[in-house]
């Protein structure tokens, strides 16, 4: 992933979605960085594990690329937009070029299936055919037709967390961000959740994982980013969770 | 923006913290009605003063035995004094058919009140009030036909520091109010926007604008500053058929208060109820910029 000059200026805006360099994140109550003079690129399309121990700097990684926290130094750009100078009336916009979903799910417990992903759409704004329209599609693609008007609580884990990605990805993000998905999982029902983050990786949807599965991680053999303490220590195009496990 | 989707928002905001909500419109409410009260007073005071002020600064009451040449004398004396603007004189007949119309709704004290018991005067009227000394070091008391020379304006100030004062005091508690009413706009909001947590953390994610997360909760505060405001309308209004009407129509209608118009009410409702939504809605977004994060 060397940042060759041959790729050219006019093609770094579109093939390069995510660039960190040489970011440094300190929050004041700890005397150790979060992160520590990380630099890394991520290109269209492509499908990041993100891994290392807990505080090892996962969701802080995570965080910045959302904006919701600031690099203490170092730039962060998204999609050829530099974060750093980015007002606060452009971070909604930033944030709907990304979808996320989380351990915990994150849904509304009283609203439906069909309502909890339509809620995403309504708040930016999206006319109201329009969501008629896409809701069940995107229902349909992640393996929920049928359950739209289910509340989250009548739902099984791994069906919750098909909501949360369908949330997540009804808007078409041009990045996915998915902390520790499967962490409340069983391996089968986590199994399932990759075969559908696979294909939301294959329509092109850059996917960013953080996750402490080694197993999830060994059988995909992806692109492996691991951080620890902060620094990163391996950036491996078709790696492993463990080096030599 | 989501018309359906912002209102129902905003009623489940409302719905949800229904005692802190009614605490929130019920402080408004008072410290709105207080305040239009304190604007009453205030157009009051100002009309009193026109009324007062512009008619009569010093009053030269004659002595019954007053003879014709010192009548006359006193006169030209006004007529040629740099200090006076004008006069006028009134009669003991005009003073007595003045005084009829004043105490009309107590005809036991006309009754018993001779017509000649009023003595005439001269009402003058100076270029400069304050100077009232001089116009009484120029008519001694009890020589030359006078009777006596009295300063209108000071009895005038004592009743206006009187009403300047029942104002301030009523002003006074409205702020102490307000400032407890705009402290509840803040908790009620802080409330609301921890129990949404849910919804405008997943809003924030996935991009909402900022006035979209935040305009629920501050049309929530703005509704409850309005019907805080409504209530105090309601407050006035009743106030000027209860009291204004009733109690003070004998001194309103003898002309020694001024008659609260209905404009004057409605003006003032207007007033307190922008005042209340202006208030809460600023109270929220304040609120909502320093201690929630959306």
């Amino acid at each position: 992933m060397a940042n060759g000059p041959d790729r050219g200026p006019g093609l770094v805006p579109w093939r390069l979605v995510i660039e960190m360099q040489h970011v440094t994140k300190l929050y004041p109550a700890s005397g150790r960085p979060a992160l520590d003079d990380v630099s890394t690129e991520i290109d269209k399309g492509e499908f990041v594990f993100l891994i290392g121990s807990s505080g090892s700097g996962k969701s802080t990684f995570l965080r910045l690329l959302l904006k919701e926290d600031d690099p203490t130094s170092g730039t962060v750009t998204v999609n050829g937009k530099p974060l750093g100078t980015m007002s606060k009336w452009q971070v909604p916009k930033l944030r709907r070029t990304m979808g996320c979903v989380f351990q915990d799910f994150r849904l509304l417990r009283n609203r439906t299936v069909a309502q909890n992903v339509a809620f995403a759409l309504e708040v930016i704004n999206k006319p109201h055919r329009t969501i008629k329209r896409v809701v069940p599609e995107v229902l349909e693609m992640v393996g929920l037709e049928g359950k739209a008007n289910r509340l989250p609580g009548e739902l099984s884990g791994g069906e919750q967390q098909r909501v949360a990605i369908a949330r997540a990805f009804v808007n078409r993000p041009l990045v996915l961000l998915a902390d520790e998905p499967t962490g409340n999982l069983d391996p089968e029902t986590s199994e399932g959740i990759m075969l559908l983050l696979e294909r939301i990786n294959r329509t092109g949807t850059t996917v960013i994982m953080a996750t402490h599965d080694y197993h999830i991680v060994d059988s995909m053999r992806r692109r492996v980013i691991e951080l620890n303490g902060g620094v990163l220590t391996r950036d491996q195009s078709r790696g492993v969770y463990g080096v030599g496990r | 923006m989501r018309v359906n989707f912002v209102l129902s928002e905003v009623a489940t905001g409302l719905r949800r913290n229904l005692t802190m909500t009614v605490a929130m419109i019920l402080t408004t409410a008072i410290s709105l009605g207080l305040m239009g009260t304190g604007l009453l007073i205030a157009g009051m005071i100002s009309e009193m003063k026109e009324i007062y002020y512009d008619k009569v600064q010093v009053s030269i009451f004659l002595a019954p035995e007053v003879t014709e040449e010192q009548r006359a004398a006193i006169q030209q004396e006004l007529e040629s004094s740099t200090e006076v603007a004008s006069f006028v004189y009134e009669s003991q007949a005009e003073a007595y058919e003045r005084f009829r119309q004043q105490f009309s709704q107590q005809p036991e004290l006309v009754e018993n009140t001779p017509a000649d018991a009023l003595p005439e005067s001269f009402r003058v009227e100076l270029v400069n009030p304050e100077r009232y000394e001089v116009i009484a070091a120029e008519f001694p008391n009890g020589e030359n036909g006078v009777d006596q020379v009295r300063d209108e304006g000071e009895f005038l100030d004592r009743l206006f520091s009187l009403l300047n004062g029942a104002r301030n005091a009523t002003i006074a508690v409205a702020v102490v109010q307000a400032l407890a009413a705009l402290l509840l706009i803040s908790n009620t909001i802080q409330l609301a926007a921890f129990n949404r947590r849910n919804e405008t953390n997943i809003m924030r994610l996935v991009g909402a604008s900022r006035w979209y997360t935040q305009l629920p909760f501050i049309l929530e505060a703005a509704i409850a500053g309005l019907i805080g405001g409504l209530l105090a309308a309601g407050g006035l209004i009743l106030t000027k058929v209860l009291f204004i009407d009733r109690t003070l129509a004998g001194p309103i209608r003898a002309g020694i208060i001024p008659q609260v118009e209905w404009d004057a009410i409605i003006w003032n409702s207007v007033i307190v109820s922008g005042v209340g939504v202006a208030l809460a809605g600023i109270a929220a977004y304040v609120t909502l910029r320093l201690y929630v994060r959306l």
